[in-house]
């Protein structure tokens, strides 16, 4: 990757308030485009200082600060303006504020003598505001909010100065643990996701562990240390740090608390198996390579939060070290909630990684799953996730050689019985799984509820025509499709199809595409709207019925029957010749129970599998994309 | 934005009728078919067209203006000192004023020179000025807003106190009207004074409106505001100058008037529902003239003949208000 553009730099700068007494000398540093640069450092260590400086709230002693190039004390106001953007530990006075007033206030580089705002002005302010979340809070009046909450409208505020670097002082005081939380994830957010710079002042370990990406140490007046967080905030330098004896700084391991809200519910966050597997994998290798079992080890999971376990289990001879981990399901109910989840690895002599299974783990014996019949199931991702955990670890240590990691449940046989494993055909233990690394609970109530805010906002900007697909894989087939661009939104409405619809009509929405993967969508001949397979399954049943309707003989239909997955069926009626008529068979009926639900609405239903692309569509589908593109046929 | 302009109806509706009211209530009541046709025809050589013309319609339209440009002040301050009881009264900016321009008048008395409206305006804005910068020295120090208030009724009283002493030893028969003026009263002013305060008032209104985006910036905080691109010392400079010479204006023409500053930005805020300055500024203005009609009214018609002063009319109505804005930002207050 190619190095981010340097955003802003600092030499040899000394900052304080009066030129014979610098409270810090001679920094320097840089920031770059989508990185997280806290400074940390004890109280009165001129943290404060040095961002009311880098803010041009303070005149430079001495030395330079260039902001992308220019010397940041020479440019004019208003160029600063439309570059940087603060937030500061002060509550604001925002007399008769409401929040979108107090974001829009950020428009003020960018707009004319009077301070009238363009709609492209309430455009971006609005785009803040629902960037950082906070739409519910934006006519509510400012001084009614929550610290918490205001921090996010004045996150808000910031963003809409649209900034490439953004100064934050002490952001986290007096937030609780939940805002502290929310503050350090959208930190991270804007700086990968929107690419800022990101300078903020943090007095709080835990906080500055979980959003930063370099840390900035201040101490007797001079920068003590800056580089990479998991070099610097070590127990032993943070001890030296604050003036601490040695030992008295306990840093207990992180509790991996993250919540996410699903209609008014506040849901705890859990970790993946996936997740639990590369911990343990990285805990093993860095035993074997450096010949010690660490406390504690973390990874960032692909959806950037940061887990931080302590390895159970630890098992080690001359050529092997082996150990586990427990997966923690947070507030989603799950069989494998608290299992513990175990790698063993081991140096091999021809070099790169191999991943395989082991005890607990099972074997994928049909086709159609994320790996090939005759595989461990451990999906893509999280052997990704291994992969790259155990090599940064090769690498760290220079060592050049192979690895073996062999991940084992422990309880993996026992456990999987009461999974769904059987019936996809993964025998003899569990899967390894999850593409975020990270298990985000939704309760059944929670979930409907979103799906029916999602719809009533895009129907309240007047929108009359949706496309609904339950997950993922549906998102995936509708961008290779390209029904993304015909300009109609997506909605993903999980399993939940019938209340979907429900709330689409209620929304005055007229025009419905569903679109689904077969496994989901077959059930939907038989009339059943949730999809969950806790609620009913029946494919194989509805598969073998319309086949015999359509000529399929006995054998076929025990086939059918006796099929693990509905790929498994296909290929069934693909070797009859029938997968056609039977499709066209099952697409009427899915057609016919669709369209006493939607109660008067257009709608149209497209099935697809992952492997054999788009399988069929409803009658009338086709006219309907049509006219979505905008070149209808003539009648 | 419906309820902004349904508020500047109101108002303006507001405006109209007291000022009908105003013309017709007094020593002589003059009937409103009478007042209308006045108006119309432009007479001034009836006796209640002299009245009108000559008297009455000039009181009205000092009062109007000179409302209006105390409302602005009181706002202007407040936002300058981010204090929601700030004010050109309750700061002792007034009385440093009516101060200089007694000593004015009283050196210009005995040296025989009558003082026109320009030479009374500059002196009560060097008072302005003079209160003004003791104001903002003890607000360098203390940063509670109700010590400031404390400090600029203080210096108020001071002021006066001076002034009392001033008028009461400068024994001449003109002090008489001095010591009236220094209470407060929009009686007996003219034509020739309406002609120079118009000008300058709603120059000073102009002025005010085009600070209104750095303004609505401000309301956020002094470092938000710098971050932004304000140009804070120019900015700060602006609002002291222009705060002060409305105040001084006011000041001049028709002495110290209490609390109409302080209660009608409050009033407004309320009524506007909003603070932003763009809005504020010619509503301020607009209220702080319906304000002082009203009172005005009150003051010459209560008692009549006998005319209260417009302080004591102002006071009734303002005072409570500030009162109560005391007590309910005590929970919002973070000083």
């Amino acid at each position: 990757m190619t190095e981010k553009r340097i955003r802003l730099e600092t030499r040899s700068l000394d900052v304080g308030y009066a030129k014979d007494k610098a409270v810090v000398r001679d920094i320097g540093f840089t920031v770059r485009a989508g990185e997280v640069l806290v400074l940390l450092g004890p109280n009165g260590s001129g943290k404060s200082t040095l961002l009311k400086t880098l803010a041009r709230q303070l005149d430079r002693l001495s030395g330079t600060v260039y902001l992308k190039g220019e010397d940041l004390h020479q440019m004019a106001a208003h160029e600063v303006a439309r570059q940087m953007s603060l937030l500061l530990t002060d509550r604001p006075r925002a007399e008769l504020m409401t929040c979108r007033e107090v974001v829009e206030a950020g428009r003020y580089p960018y707009t004319g003598h009077l301070g009238i705002l363009s709609r492209e002005d309430r455009e971006v302010a609005d785009r803040c505001i629902r960037r950082m979340g906070a739409q519910e809070l934006a006519d509510r009046p400012f001084y009614a909010l929550s610290d918490g909450q205001r921090q996010r409208v004045l996150l808000a505020r910031a963003l809409c100065q649209e900034p490439e670097v953004l100064l934050l002082d002490e952001p986290a005081s007096y937030l609780d643990i939940r805002y502290q939380l929310e503050l350090a994830q959208a930190m991270r957010s804007l700086a990968k996701e929107d690419g800022l710079s990101v300078i903020v002042s943090l007095h709080d370990i835990e906080m500055t562990r979980r959003c930063a990406d370099r840390v900035l140490c201040l101490k007797d007046g001079r920068v003590d240390r800056i580089g990479a967080a998991d070099e610097v905030l070590t127990q032993e330098y943070l001890e030296k740090l604050f003036g601490l004896a040695a030992g008295s700084l306990s840093m207990p391991k992180e509790k991996f608390e993250h919540y996410t809200r699903a209609g008014g519910k506040r849901l705890r966050m859990g970790y993946t198996t996936g997740t639990c597997a590369a911990l343990a994998a990285s805990a093993a290798a860095e035993k074997l390579l450096n010949g010690v079992w660490p406390a504690s080890v973390s990874l960032r999971t692909p959806k950037g939060l940061r887990v931080e376990v302590t390895p159970e289990e630890l098992r080690d001879g001359s050529d092997f070290a082996s150990c586990g981990v427990r997966k923690d399901a947070g507030d989603d109910a799950d069989v494998t909630d608290g299992a513990l989840i175990c790698a063993e690895v081991r140096l091999t002599g021809e070099p790169g990684i191999r991943i395989g299974g082991g005890k607990g783990v099972g074997t994928v014996t049909k086709p159609g799953l994320d790996q090939p019949q005759g595989e461990a199931a451990i999906n893509s991702v999280p052997r990704r996730m291994i992969t790259e955990a155990v090599s940064g670890i090769c690498r760290a240590a220079d060592y050049e050689g192979g690895i073996a990691v062999t991940v084992f449940v422990p309880d993996g046989e026992e456990l999987a019985k009461k999974t769904f494993n059987p019936d996809l055909g993964i025998e003899g233990g569990l899967s390894i799984l999850g593409t975020s690394g990270i298990v985000e609970p939704m309760s059944v109530q929670a979930l409907t509820a979103t799906i029916a805010l999602e719809l009533r906002q895009h129907a309240a900007q007047g929108e009359k025509r949706v496309i609904l697909t339950p997950g993922n894989y549906g998102e995936t087939f509708i961008k290779e499709q390209g029904w993304d661009r015909l300009g109609v939104s997506v909605v993903k409405c999980s399993n939940f199809i019938g209340e979907a619809l429900d709330e689409a009509r209620l929304q005055g929405y007229e025009e419905v595409l569903v679109t689904g993967h077969i496994g989901k969508m077959v059930k939907l001949a038989g009339g059943i709207m949730n999809t969950h397979s806790r609620e009913a399954d029946c494919r194989r049943e509805l598969f073998t019925a319309h086949a015999a309707l359509c000529g399929a003989g006995r054998n076929v239909c025990e086939k059918l029957m006796a099929c693990a997955t509905t790929d498994a069926c296909l290929a069934v009626l693909e070797e009859e010749g029938i997968r056609e008529d039977v499709m066209r068979h099952l697409l009427d009926a899915v057609s016919a129970h669709l369209e006493k639900r939607a109660g008067g609405m257009r709608i149209s239903a497209a099935v697809f599998s992952n492997e054999r692309g788009l399988l069929g569509t409803t009658q009338g589908t086709d006219r309907l994309l049509a006219e979505w593109s905008g070149c209808a046929p003539e009648e | 934005m419906r309820r902004k302009i349904i508020a500047f109806c109101i108002l303006g509706a507001l405006l109209v009728l007291l000022a009908v009211l105003n013309l017709h209530i007094g020593s002589v009541d003059v009937p409103f078919g009478e007042v209308l046709r006045i108006l119309r025809t432009h007479d001034n050589t009836s006796a209640a067209g002299q009245i009108i013309w000559t008297i009455r319609m000039p009181r009205l339209a000092a009062a109007a203006v000179l409302g209006g440009a105390l409302a602005l002040a009181g706002f202007l301050m407040q936002t300058f000192f981010s204090n929601p009881i700030a004010g050109p009264f309750v700061l002792g900016i007034s009385s440093g004023a009516k101060l200089m321009v007694a000593l004015a008048m009283i050196w210009g008395l005995a040296r025989g020179v009558i003082m026109n409206s320009a030479w009374m305006i500059l002196a009560a804005f060097l008072g302005a000025l003079f209160s003004m910068g003791l104001i903002l020295l003890i607000s360098g120090r203390v940063r509670s807003m109700s010590v400031l208030i404390v400090c600029g009724v203080m210096i108020g009283y001071i002021c006066s106190a001076v002034t009392d002493f001033v008028v009461t030893f400068a024994d001449d028969a003109n002090i008489v009207n001095l010591h009236n003026w220094s209470k407060g009263s929009f009686s007996g002013i003219g034509w020739e004074q309406v002609r120079v305060m118009v000008p300058f008032v709603f120059a000073v209104l102009i002025l005010a409106f085009l600070l209104s985006k750095p303004m609505s910036a401000y309301q956020l905080g002094e470092s938000y505001a710098k971050n932004l691109g304000v140009n804070l010392s120019g900015f700060r400079v602006m609002l002291i100058l222009l705060s002060s010479m409305l105040a001084a204006c006011v000041t001049a023409f028709a002495g110290p008037i209490s609390f109409l500053g302080v209660a009608t930005p409050h009033l407004t805020k309320r009524l506007f529902s909003t603070a932003r300055p763009i809005v504020m500024i010619p509503a301020c203005f607009l209220g702080g003239a319906v304000f002082c009609l009203f009172c005005d009214l009150l003051a010459r018609f209560l008692f009549a003949p006998t005319e209260l002063s417009i302080s004591t009319v102002t006071a009734v109505f303002g005072a409570p208000v500030v009162i109560y804005m005391m007590l309910s930002r005590r929970k919002e207050q973070i000083s």
